[in-house]
């Protein structure tokens, strides 16, 4: 794997003097981008990135994006990533945005811009790169919010995408984000997120999200609000061991995001309710509510040096915060911590030139709760309540 | 090292606000008041006079502006700036670039670009 993302920075380094190229145009018609990133993973007690707890080079994140100016107010953008994560989700090719980028309004104080296609989701603090490794604090972000497991549904989707910016000399920056749109879930998805069992076809039938960030004039906070609104159906097949279901998500978030000289801080509290139908069997009924959050802060030591703690809790169910029910009503099949997550998160980066960077982590965690499968959990190969993993990985792009 | 920010005779213009070009480099104002798209000019983000640039006339680390033009670029929501290696070819491309915006530490009196009176 490491010479394939070898051979794919080699093709990238002529993509790289094309896009400087493309960058002297000065009508500023075409921008390429790109980034390519290696690591190596280790966890040891859990099957977050692969079933025999060996270190592990799936941590492979390559992408490549253009932006086109159609017209002075049209503009056409996408972006393929090639990811390959292990059991955190579907290895391959993905286009990660495909869109048409429609300017209605732009003054002085306003920018009201329509995105229609493949979009982004820009409503949480770390959502819209979360692939892009250079761009997150975490080579593993907290998992209560950005779980790998449904990172292709929470990645973006397919349909509208309203952005309205206003900047006042008073009152500072607002930044409201309207979307709706759903996403394709593979096979392989389904069974990510369901059981490997799961012989049916999931779908994503509605998803609609908003959000609203506001940053005070010249201040070094920003804070932010989300709520998102999804409902998802499985249709199962002959001889299959679970019944359809309908499920829906709603979550909704509150963050705060602090950029000072050598500190940074940032929070996301959420609450998230999840309400089944069916899947078990025909009148299986779930409605319950998960809460979590995470507490961030980074130093900057020296310009090219950053350090990093990070506290997160998760729990699925604020009514069964120990998993004490979870394991009761499962007779005993699902153990408890399936039930919470607790993860204490430490991280170096370091900048090695404009356009280089390495970053090395370590994880303490308490709890099975966001680990794949989602619904039917791998209880043999995750019977440890506490586990650790590190990760190192450098990170190319221009 | 002192900075004056220059724009494209084009643009029309020869007096900013702090806040405009706050505005102007975290691409949430786009076009002149005569219309024309606002082309803008960096140098590279470790440079002395970007960092310089940014604390001290834009009042934003630059580290923040990276992130800002990173999210635009990735996410496919907006354009970054244009990056140019030096003050030198800075100035050219501010020079011959209809709406252009750019920033650089000397400057001699040149037909096609105005250096700015920034208020607050």
């Amino acid at each position: 794997m490491i010479s394939f993302v070898k051979m794919l920075i080699l093709l990238m380094l002529p993509l790289n003097s094309l896009g400087c190229l493309a960058s002297e145009l000065a009508n500023q018609t075409w921008q390429i981008h790109g980034f390519a990133a290696q690591g190596v993973i280790n966890v040891s007690g859990s099957d977050f990135v692969n079933d025999d707890g060996r270190l592990s080079t799936e941590l492979t994140e390559v992408g490549i994006n253009a932006s086109y100016q159609l017209s002075p107010f049209l503009r056409a953008a996408g972006q393929l990533v090639y990811i390959d994560g292990g059991n955190r989700y579907n290895k391959g090719v993905r286009a990660d945005y495909l869109l048409l980028d429609w300017s209605i309004h732009d003054s002085e104080q306003w920018l009201v811009n329509l995105y229609l296609g493949r979009f982004k989701n820009n409503h949480w603090l770390y959502s819209s790169t979360r692939d892009v490794p250079f761009t997150r604090p975490t080579i593993i972000l907290p998992q209560g919010v950005y779980f790998d497991g449904f990172r292709d549904i929470a990645v973006g989707g397919d349909g509208a995408n309203v952005k309205v910016r206003y900047s006042s000399d008073e009152y500072g920056n607002f930044d409201l984000n309207v979307s709706t749109g759903a996403s394709e879930i593979s096979t392989e998805q389904t069974k990510i997120i369901l059981s490997e069992f799961a012989l049916g076809d999931m779908g994503h039938e509605n998803d609609t999200q908003l959000s609203l960030y506001w940053q005070p004039i010249y201040s070094s906070w920003r804070f932010g609000f989300a709520l998102l609104d999804s409902d998802f159906t499985y249709k199962a097949q002959q001889h299959d061991a679970f019944s359809d279901a309908n499920i829906v998500l709603q979550r909704y978030f509150i963050n705060a995001l602090y950029e000072g000289e050598r500190w940074e801080f940032s929070s996301e509290v959420f609450q998230e309710r999840f309400v089944m139908d069916g899947f078990y069997f025909a009148d299986y009924h779930q409605d319950n509510f998960g809460q979590g959050y995470f507490l961030q802060s980074r130093y900057t030591v020296d310009p090219k040096l950053k350090l990093l703690m990070r506290y997160e809790h998760f729990v699925v169910n604020k009514d069964d915060r120990s998993g004490k029910k979870l394991e009761q009503l499962s007779g005993g099949a699902i153990p408890h911590y399936f039930g919470y997550l607790k993860e204490l998160t430490f991280g170096v980066e370091y900048q090695m030139s404009e356009r280089v960077k390495f970053q090395f982590e370590y994880h303490l965690v308490d709890g099975t709760a966001r680990l794949t499968p989602v619904v039917l959990p791998n209880t043999q190969l995750n019977d440890d309540e506490n586990w650790q993993m590190w990760a190192a990985q450098i990170m190319y792009w221009f | 090292m002192c900075i004056n920010v220059i724009v494209h005779v084009s643009a029309n213009v020869e007096q900013l606000t702090t806040s405009q070009l706050r505005r102007i480099y975290s691409k949430r104002k786009l076009r002149w008041d005569n219309d024309l798209p606002i082309v803008v000019f960096v140098l590279p983000n470790q440079h002395p006079l970007h960092q310089k640039f940014s604390l001290d006339i834009l009042h934003i680390f630059p580290y923040q502006l990276d992130r800002i033009w990173n999210k635009l670029t990735y996410s496919g929501i907006g354009t970054a700036p244009i990056v140019v290696p030096t003050p030198k070819e800075l100035l050219n491309a501010v020079a011959h670039t209809p709406g252009a915006i750019g920033y650089v530490d000397d400057v001699d009196q040149n037909a096609a670009i105005n250096i700015i009176n920034i208020s607050k």
